[in-house]
């Protein structure tokens, strides 16, 4: 075995081989950078998403928890929302009516996320407790009321920062853990089927704080974290991750497949918002913080979650200083801001979501709240 | 941990030695990794191609949130805008 002294130098020399490495590789990826969509499809004589005043309109608002919103998730059979918060709490709401159905008191408060299953029947949530519990809503409740958990995913090492069912499959879930790594967990034994990176893997090397599931191929999904990467997960393989995607100088704190699948969409703490496309790597628009009443001074507000409308046409981004953009994907500019609409929220919107049917978008916000936003103006269908 | 010489910075370098060891080799298969990606992009297309598949992927799906979009519209699309389904405060009697 090499001394001590050897291994140094070694560690040293790949130290720089690495360094070098990625600059060459950051350079020649900018060479291809040869457009981005935006100049594209101005080319084109592509012209941006026109709203009226009261084409979006505020057509819900759900009351009833009473600490600040964390994360939503909305059924795919359309109308319920699954909602977690500071109050320690998951309520579930049918959006239609208002009503809530179950307000699920937590074993452990600190939650950060939460989830629906694709049939319906059950939620997901994590936080601090490092811990997914599962709850059944058919389950009938014990003796204090309260639903019980029905199964406990552990194994993580930090929190748990997101969660999200596979697709068309009630019993597979993937986390993002602030210990750095993603999970693929078996709900119906309980256990953890792969680790997506961790220590000596080549996954992220900072807390992970989002993750999603690609809907048309469910066995990649992106995640975001800490170190300002995205990674593209094949769940077969857990060794490495596919592709690391890097631009952002901040947290990534919420990453979203677009809607045809062979892309994804990032939000950061650096104030922007980001498209990737898997395939190539490529990053093929910035969407950049956006200075409304031009004053240079103040640091960007964080952008603290993500969606895409369901042709992927509009980006809906909210931010740490109460403002919810509308983008045009295709233009990158901002064609609307919910934060200063009728009946928008009195804080900061930390989670968003679109309805299955694309036809409504949920916001959930410090303020204690839910809103769902619909188009409610005159359609023109070509 | 006991090994033939029982001095104690014997003993942590040991230690010391596997580690510094798994580092290296993780960072070896990052080079091989960004080698691979390096060597991919000599054949990959300019971005400017993948820019025209996103713009077609858009246009051709039907969107609600949209003011203009593609067809058919879903009867569905407007459910948040009907009033059936509202509480029924109006049908309250209050008995004085």
């Amino acid at each position: 075995m090499s001394t001590v002294a050897e291994l140094k130098e070694r560690h040293i020399a790949a130290t720089e081989t690495l360094n070098s490495l990625r600059e060459r590789l950051k350079e020649r990826r900018l060479q291809l950078l040869d457009t981005d969509v935006a100049s594209y499809a101005r080319a084109q004589g592509k012209t941006p998403v026109s709203f009226g005043p009261t084409d979006l309109v505020c057509c819900r608002i759900l009351q009833g928890h009473t600490g600040k919103v964390y994360s939503l998730d909305w059924t795919p059979e359309k109308n319920r929302i699954v909602s977690a918060s500071q109050d320690g709490r998951l309520i579930v709401w049918n959006a239609l009516t208002s009503q809530k159905t179950h307000a699920i008191k937590l074993p452990c408060a600190w939650v950060m996320t939460c989830a629906f299953s694709p049939n319906g029947q059950s939620v997901a949530c994590g936080g601090l407790d490092s811990m997914c519990s599962i709850f059944n809503l058919s389950t009938p409740l014990d003796k204090d009321s309260n639903l019980p958990v029905s199964r406990t995913l552990s194994g993580h090492k930090g929190y748990v920062s997101s969660c999200q069912y596979v697709p068309d499959n009630d019993s597979h879930l993937i986390t993002g853990s602030g210990d750095q790594t993603c999970g693929l967990w078996d709900i119906t034994t309980g256990l953890r089927t792969s680790v997506f990176g961790g220590e000596f893997q080549s996954g992220h090397t900072a807390d992970v704080l989002s993750v999603s599931i690609n809907g048309s191929n469910t066995r990649m999904f992106v995640s975001g974290s800490c170190d300002a990467t995205a990674r593209l997960w094949d769940t077969r393989v857990a060794s490495r991750a596919v592709r690391t995607f890097y631009g952002h100088e901040g947290d990534v704190n919420s990453v979203k497949f677009f809607p045809d699948g062979n892309r994804f969409g990032t939000g950061s703490d650096d104030g922007t918002c980001r498209l990737f496309d898997i395939r190539t790597g490529h990053q093929l628009q910035v969407y950049p913080p956006h200075q409304q009443n031009g004053d240079n001074n103040t640091p960007n507000p964080n952008v603290t979650s993500i969606a895409f409308s369901i042709s992927g046409r509009l980006l809906f981004a909210s931010y740490s200083n109460g403002d919810c953009f509308v983008w045009d994907t295709l233009l990158a500019e901002v064609v609307l801001n919910l934060g200063t609409l009728q009946n928008s929220h009195e804080a900061r919107v930390s989670c968003l979501g679109l309805a299955a049917d694309g036809s409504a978008l949920c916001t959930g916000s410090w303020d204690t709240s839910l809103k769902i936003w619909a188009f409610g103006g005159h359609r023109t269908v070509i | 941990m006991d090994n033939n010489n029982n001095s104690p910075s014997q003993g942590s370098s040991f230690i010391g030695k596997h580690r510094l060891a798994a580092i290296i080799s993780q960072q070896n298969q990052q080079i091989q990794i960004i080698q691979e990606e390096l060597d991919q992009l000599e054949t990959l297309g300019e971005s400017s191609l993948v820019c025209q598949q996103l713009i077609s992927s858009v246009e051709s799906r039907k969107d609600a949130m949209l003011p203009v979009t593609k067809g058919p519209a879903d009867g569905g699309w407007d459910r948040w805008f009907q009033r059936a389904n509202q509480s029924s405060s109006r049908n309250r009697k209050h008995w004085i």
